[in-house]
């Protein structure tokens, strides 16, 4: 019931925002014409060329979303909980019955609400490419599984640092500073230690690109986007699975550090969770 | 009953509540008085579990709230110094997210938010934006989101902060009703006229220890060793300045150099023995125009001043 009354409190706020409908028109706007421009560039369509065009329309618009969704859903959760703070409402949340699951949990959907809209109103843009072939069903939901993921990982980040610091603006930088690391570094990583890897062969990706976001949108594209799999304990897994996988543990583990950091006085009550801790174990031991 | 036991707060180098006990009865209207940093707040947010003590125990009746955290949360009622609202919400809207964050069930809500709309007379309002809404709207708006879960015990941090005369005197009117209906009322405030005439007891705090504490009258009368009077007479100043001297229950009179006519004096006893002074005077043909012990308010900023050793109010 509290979790209800939160996320219905949540979703009036940011549905009434002028700044939300000009979210979504902006965002499938500049989806809608790097596509038109891309199609105008095109010279023929027919036979063969078509299902290609069909393909490198795809690769396109999905790399602009992944961007776009990696760089929108902080911005939905990183001031969820200072922002209450600086509204002076935070006190009056932890006043109510409202646990820290419900408040953590009625955030992040509502924060996370916001970006699926996004990723699904962009649907109709990507039914496109249906249009010239050369992308399977299986495919796009693959894909659409990545930008879900995807935003899940981005949008539990940005909670978890808005219950971690106090300034809205702090908190935003440091989300997305986390994104571009996220993306960036295995790649900087790969130049700096000389790595050899580059798409089209059939290889190995290397371990330190287990968990990119790229490289796993990269391998749902049309016969796995050349990127290879991935070798753990001898086993080759397609880079999109393990991505899905180390994110569902990554939410979970920002989500319960959120839970933690969202009531008062984390640092106090880990230690006398320590110390009850201790007095526990003591007295079976002398028991 | 709320029972405040050798409560210590500190704050890294601050020392914000120094070894504070205090007993609030049922049913008070219980006022917290204190200049700047005194620990006022502090104590509010501890009796609202927003913090906990460094030291001390906090009972509410038999239950120490330590051990029963979600006892707070049933029983008080919490409405801090600032507004605290999100503008985008309508006044209905505002209400039914408090009533469902403290677990009211829903089909419980309209008829909950109308009551209290009712009560804090903004029934007119109801589907106006809160950010329309005036500063004593929304400060009586706050006081209906506070009173949201029926709480027992409401703490009222500087309720009247920042309101125009009309807006405190609904206020005062309002937290008199709450108090009819059976609630404690715990205010903090820095309009001591107010808190004399609206409490029924008080404390006051400073540099986070308790100075003195109980009901308004007894405080006053024993800080200041008595309630004053003052007397105007129509003529015959120095008769009337004659026969106080007479009686016990008067002393230090004082009469103003301007008008003769106009007598101040300490008075020591009861409502009975101030009746014996003023049957006195009609007695002795003096002719009395007004006869009326000086406002506790008053008195109770002379008390606080002696007490804080001239510290400014917060």
């Amino acid at each position: 019931m509290t979790f209800a009354a939160l996320l219905t409190k949540e979703l009036r706020l940011r549905l009434r925002r002028e700044r939300s409908i000009w979210v979504i028109i902006i965002y499938l706007l500049v989806m809608g014409l790097l596509g038109f421009l891309f199609l105008s560039r095109q010279n023929g369509y027919g036979g063969d060329v078509l299902s290609q065009v069909g393909g490198q329309l795809y690769i396109l618009l999905s790399v602009v979303q992944l961007v776009l969704t990696m760089f929108i859903t902080p911005a939905f959760t990183s001031t969820s909980i200072n922002g209450e703070k600086e509204r002076q409402t935070y006190d009056l949340l932890l006043c109510s019955r409202l646990s820290a699951f419900s408040l953590v949990a009625g955030k992040l959907i509502a924060g996370l609400a916001n970006a699926l809209l996004l990723i699904f109103a962009s649907i109709p843009l990507f039914s496109l490419v249906f249009f010239f072939g050369g992308v399977s069903p299986q495919d796009f939901i693959k894909t659409m599984l990545v930008f879900v993921v995807t935003a899940i990982v981005a949008g539990s980040f940005g909670l978890f640092c808005s219950t971690l610091l106090n300034r809205p603006t702090v908190s935003t930088v440091i989300a997305y500073m986390f994104c571009v690391i996220w993306a960036a570094l295995p790649w900087l990583l790969t130049l700096l230690l000389a790595l050899t890897f580059s798409f089209g062969g059939q290889q190995t990706v290397p371990l330190l690109f287990i968990w990119n976001p790229i490289i796993a949108l990269v391998s749902t594209f049309p016969g796995g986007g050349g990127v290879g799999t991935l070798s753990i304990a001898h086993h080759s897994i397609t880079p999109w699975r393990t991505y899905s996988v180390l994110s569902l543990i990554a939410t979970v583990v920002l989500f319960v550090l959120s839970m933690w950091f969202v009531k008062p006085n984390p640092v106090g009550r880990l230690r006398s969770l320590r110390k009850r801790f201790t007095l526990q174990k003591q007295s079976t031991v002398t028991a | 009953m709320i029972k405040i036991e050798h409560v210590n707060k500190r704050y890294r180098t601050v020392q914000a509540l120094q070894d504070f006990s205090l007993e609030i009865p049922r049913g008070s209207i219980y006022g917290l008085i204190g200049p700047n940093g005194a620990g006022k707040t502090t104590l509010l947010r501890i009796l609202a579990a927003l913090i906990s003590p460094t030291s001390g125990k906090v009972w509410f009746d038999d239950e120490e709230v330590s051990t029963v955290p979600s006892l707070i949360q049933r029983k008080v009622g919490y409405m801090p110094d600032f507004f605290g609202v999100y503008p985008d919400l309508t006044t209905v809207e505002y209400l039914e997210f408090y009533a469902g964050i403290h677990g009211i069930p829903y089909q419980k809500h309209a008829r909950t938010v109308n009551d209290l709309l009712e009560l804090v007379d903004l029934s007119s309002k109801r589907d106006e934006l809160v950010e329309t809404l005036s500063r004593g709207m929304k400060q009586r708006l706050c006081l209906a989101r506070a009173l949201v879960h029926d709480p027992e015990v409401l703490l009222l941090d500087e309720p009247a902060s920042g309101l125009d005369p009309r807006a405190r005197v609904e206020l005062r009117e309002l937290v008199r009703t709450l108090q009819g209906m059976g609630k404690t009322i715990i205010i903090s405030s820095h309009i001591l006229l107010e808190m004399a005439e609206m409490c029924s007891d008080i404390a006051i705090i400073q540099n986070g220890r308790l100075v003195v504490s109980g009901d308004v009258e007894q405080v006053t009368s024993r800080i200041s060793g008595g309630r004053q009077l003052e007397i105007r007479v129509l003529e015959r100043g120095a008769d009337t300045v004659a026969a106080l001297k007479n009686m016990t229950a008067i002393s230090n009179i004082i009469t103003s150099e301007e008008n003769e006519n106009l007598i101040q004096a300490d008075f020591s006893g009861d409502d009975r023995t101030l009746h014996y002074v003023l049957a006195e005077l009609i007695k002795q043909d003096i002719p009395v125009v007004s006869f009326a012990p000086r406002s506790s308010g008053g008195l109770l900023e002379e008390v606080f001043m002696s007490v804080t050793e001239g510290s400014s109010p917060s």
